[in-house]
């Protein structure tokens, strides 16, 4: 697909966003809410100690976590239901008859809603947040670039996620439920509750074989400063194979779902 | 390998869908939670069909014929369940966006512009979405614009056009990078006399000037009649006929059909050779006479002795009143 007509339906998508700015406002202050009864938790917690440092994080750290992770959780924010409704009431057919890519075409209609979400929400929250709590973000520039590859990759996983979240459409003629399920998963697996160093053993295992703290977890503690410089390009690679794997996953689906597809009428 | 004349060419294309049938009532509801059960409905049954370029094919029969279905396969937005299809040598279910370049599509009950936007700004995303150059971009609209009166409609956003409206910008929308082959599906649904006339004359000319190869689908016989000089009828996902609309004028034409007023309901025409009643409704009766057209006289003057008639008239079949005879079942066609 050719970067001009990405552009032109991120910019549609952008615009479309605009229209919805109540939702917005009550986003902010939504957003803001659950900064603050994570920071409160987690001061709380930290309070019952001696000890200053847990799993690896200083209170700073975590209060730097828990801000940062919402921000990129806030960052992410698209309409997951998107394909659901287009299989449903038949509209995907009109995006078939064109020699676009329906994936590609889902994105930049992503990129345009999560674009609004950057701009009305993760900015405001990123900006009171930091005069009103204790948050230290190491400034190296080298480090500000990988956060934005890390970051970008780990968009584009979740695109991948929902997409094939809502390619289920093809089989399922209610996939609520699923969503449901995969929004749990993604919150606590991705590490946007509590960072994954402070998992139990036992689920460590299970969290590398799965993608999600490639989306969530990650992109956050390299902004952190938590991995160190010289780890930070086997995080990426690692996010880029997930790409790969991921894009195998959404196409097998993609075909073997188009074969059950029916429109109706018309 | 596929010669270079044909557009499209169909074989043993089939289509079946499956439709789960839940019980009646909680009982049934529940049972099927359970045990689902499928029935299979063959949309399009083992259609074999070749197009050659510049041809205009109208693709008609009943509801639920398997018509749009057809066209969804060629078009690349379903997959056949057996059988394949090749439009302008490709094969859509398989290179969906490849051939998505080539073809136009308009699909009544659809629009694929842009809701919320001004049509023109639909047409510019077209435009960048099959890489119209906007020199050949610019000559085609300016073409589509006077063809198809789209002037007034250019700034308006496209939920506010009228159906008929719609349905002209939807067709400029399908012709934007000139395609070789147009699928059209029911594009004169709900259109006024004259919009259609104009439709008509705009497709007439495109085929012509352009060499369009056109597949036009339609319940409407007068676009039958007055555009597509090759007609494919179905029938339950069956091709009943295929070939050329003028041969079926010709085979009925003899067939003239007389329109029977008389002034009271319930008249018996009974015992005259070669007379039958094909339609009723009221007072009128429509009869046709078997082959031979020298009776005619001699027909309605045996009405006329027996009862008390207001009108009468002696028409030539048209192609409308041919078709419903054949969804009647009333002719049988063998396909030439
Ligand atoms: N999505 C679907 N699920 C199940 N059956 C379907 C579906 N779409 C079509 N059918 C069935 O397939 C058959 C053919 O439908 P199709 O839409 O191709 O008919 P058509 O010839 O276009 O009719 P119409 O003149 O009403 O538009 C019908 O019996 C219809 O009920
Ligand atoms: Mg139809």
């Amino acid at each position: 697909m050719n970067p001009k007509l990405f552009l032109k339906f991120v910019s549609i998508s952008f615009q479309k966003q605009v229209t919805y700015r109540f939702d917005c406002f009550v986003g902010i202050v939504n957003g803001f809410l659950y900064v603050f009864i994570f920071t409160s938790l987690w001061k709380a917690l930290y309070s019952q100690f001696d000890t200053t440092v847990h799993n690896g994080f200083t209170l700073t750290a975590i209060i730097t976590y828990a801000v940062l992770v919402m921000a990129v959780k806030i960052s992410f924010t698209m309409d997951d239901s998107i394909i659901y409704g287009k299989v449903m009431d038949g509209s995907i057919a009109m995006e078939l008859i064109r020699p676009t890519s329906i994936f590609f075409m889902n994105l930049a209609e992503n990129v345009g809603h999560s674009l609004f979400h950057i701009m009305a929400r993760t900015v405001p929250i990123v900006i009171i947040s930091i005069f009103i709590f204790d948050i230290s973000i190491p400034f190296e520039p080298v480090r500000l670039l990988a956060f934005l590859f890390s970051f970008l990759a780990g968009y584009v996983l979740i695109s991948m996620l929902n997409f094939t979240a809502g390619l289920l459409a093809f089989w399922f003629v209610e996939i609520f439920p699923f969503m449901l399920f995969k929004y749990a998963l993604f919150t606590f697996f991705a590490g946007g509750i509590v960072p994954i160093d402070f998992f139990p053993e036992f689920l460590k295992p299970l969290v590398n074989i799965l993608p999600f703290q490639y989306m969530l977890y990650f992109p956050t503690v390299i902004l952190t400063g938590r991995i160190p410089l010289t780890e930070v390009h086997s995080i990426i690679i690692a996010q880029l194979m997930w790409i790969l794997i991921m894009g195998v996953i959404c196409s097998l689906m993609w075909s073997a779902g188009k074969k059950k597809l029916v429109i109706q009428g018309g | 390998m596929q010669e270079d004349n044909i557009a499209i060419e169909v074989k043993d294309l089939k289509k079946e869908f499956k439709v789960s049938s839940s019980g009646k009532g909680i009982l049934g509801k529940l049972q099927a939670l359970f045990h689902r059960r499928h029935k299979v409905i063959t949309a399009v049954d083992a259609i074999n069909f070749k197009i050659k370029r510049g041809e205009f094919v109208g693709y008609v029969g009943e509801n639920g014929a398997g018509k749009s279905t057809t066209i969804k396969m060629l078009t690349g937005i379903l997959v056949p369940t057996s059988g394949s299809a090749e439009v302008n040598g490709i094969v859509p279910y398989k290179n969906r966006k490849k051939n998505a370049a080539k073809i136009g599509v308009v699909f009544g009950q659809r629009t694929q512009l842009w809701w919320d936007l001004p049509v023109c700004e639909s047409f510019d995303l077209l435009r960048v979405i099959f890489r119209v150059s906007r020199f050949d971009f610019n000559r085609q609209m300016e073409k589509l614009e006077k063809a198809l009166g789209l002037k007034p409609l250019l700034e308006m956003p496209v939920r506010k056009l009228s159906l008929g409206q719609r349905m002209r910008c939807d067709l400029a929308a399908s012709l934007i990078h000139n395609p070789p082959v147009l699928f059209l599906d029911e594009p004169t649904i709900g259109l006024d006399v004259l919009a259609k006339e104009n439709i008509r004359n705009f497709l007439s000319e495109i085929n012509r000037e352009e060499g369009t190869t056109i597949i036009l689908t339609t319940h409407d016989m007068n676009d039958i009649e007055q555009l597509c000089k090759r007609l494919i009828i179905l029938e339950e996902g069956r091709i009943m006929f295929d070939g050329e609309t003028e041969f079926l004028k010709q085979k009925f034409v003899h067939e003239k059909v007389i329109e029977v007023e008389f002034h009271e309901v319930g008249c018996v025409i009974q015992g005259i050779p070669g007379v039958t009643v094909v339609r009723e409704q009221g007072c009128k009766k429509w009869l046709t006479l078997d082959n031979d057209n020298s009776g005619i006289g001699e027909v309605i003057g045996t009405i006329a002795s027996q009862y008390k008639i207001k009108d009468i008239s002696v028409k030539e079949p048209s192609v409308e009143s041919i078709i419903r005879n054949i969804y009647d079942n009333r002719i049988r066609l063998s396909t030439p």
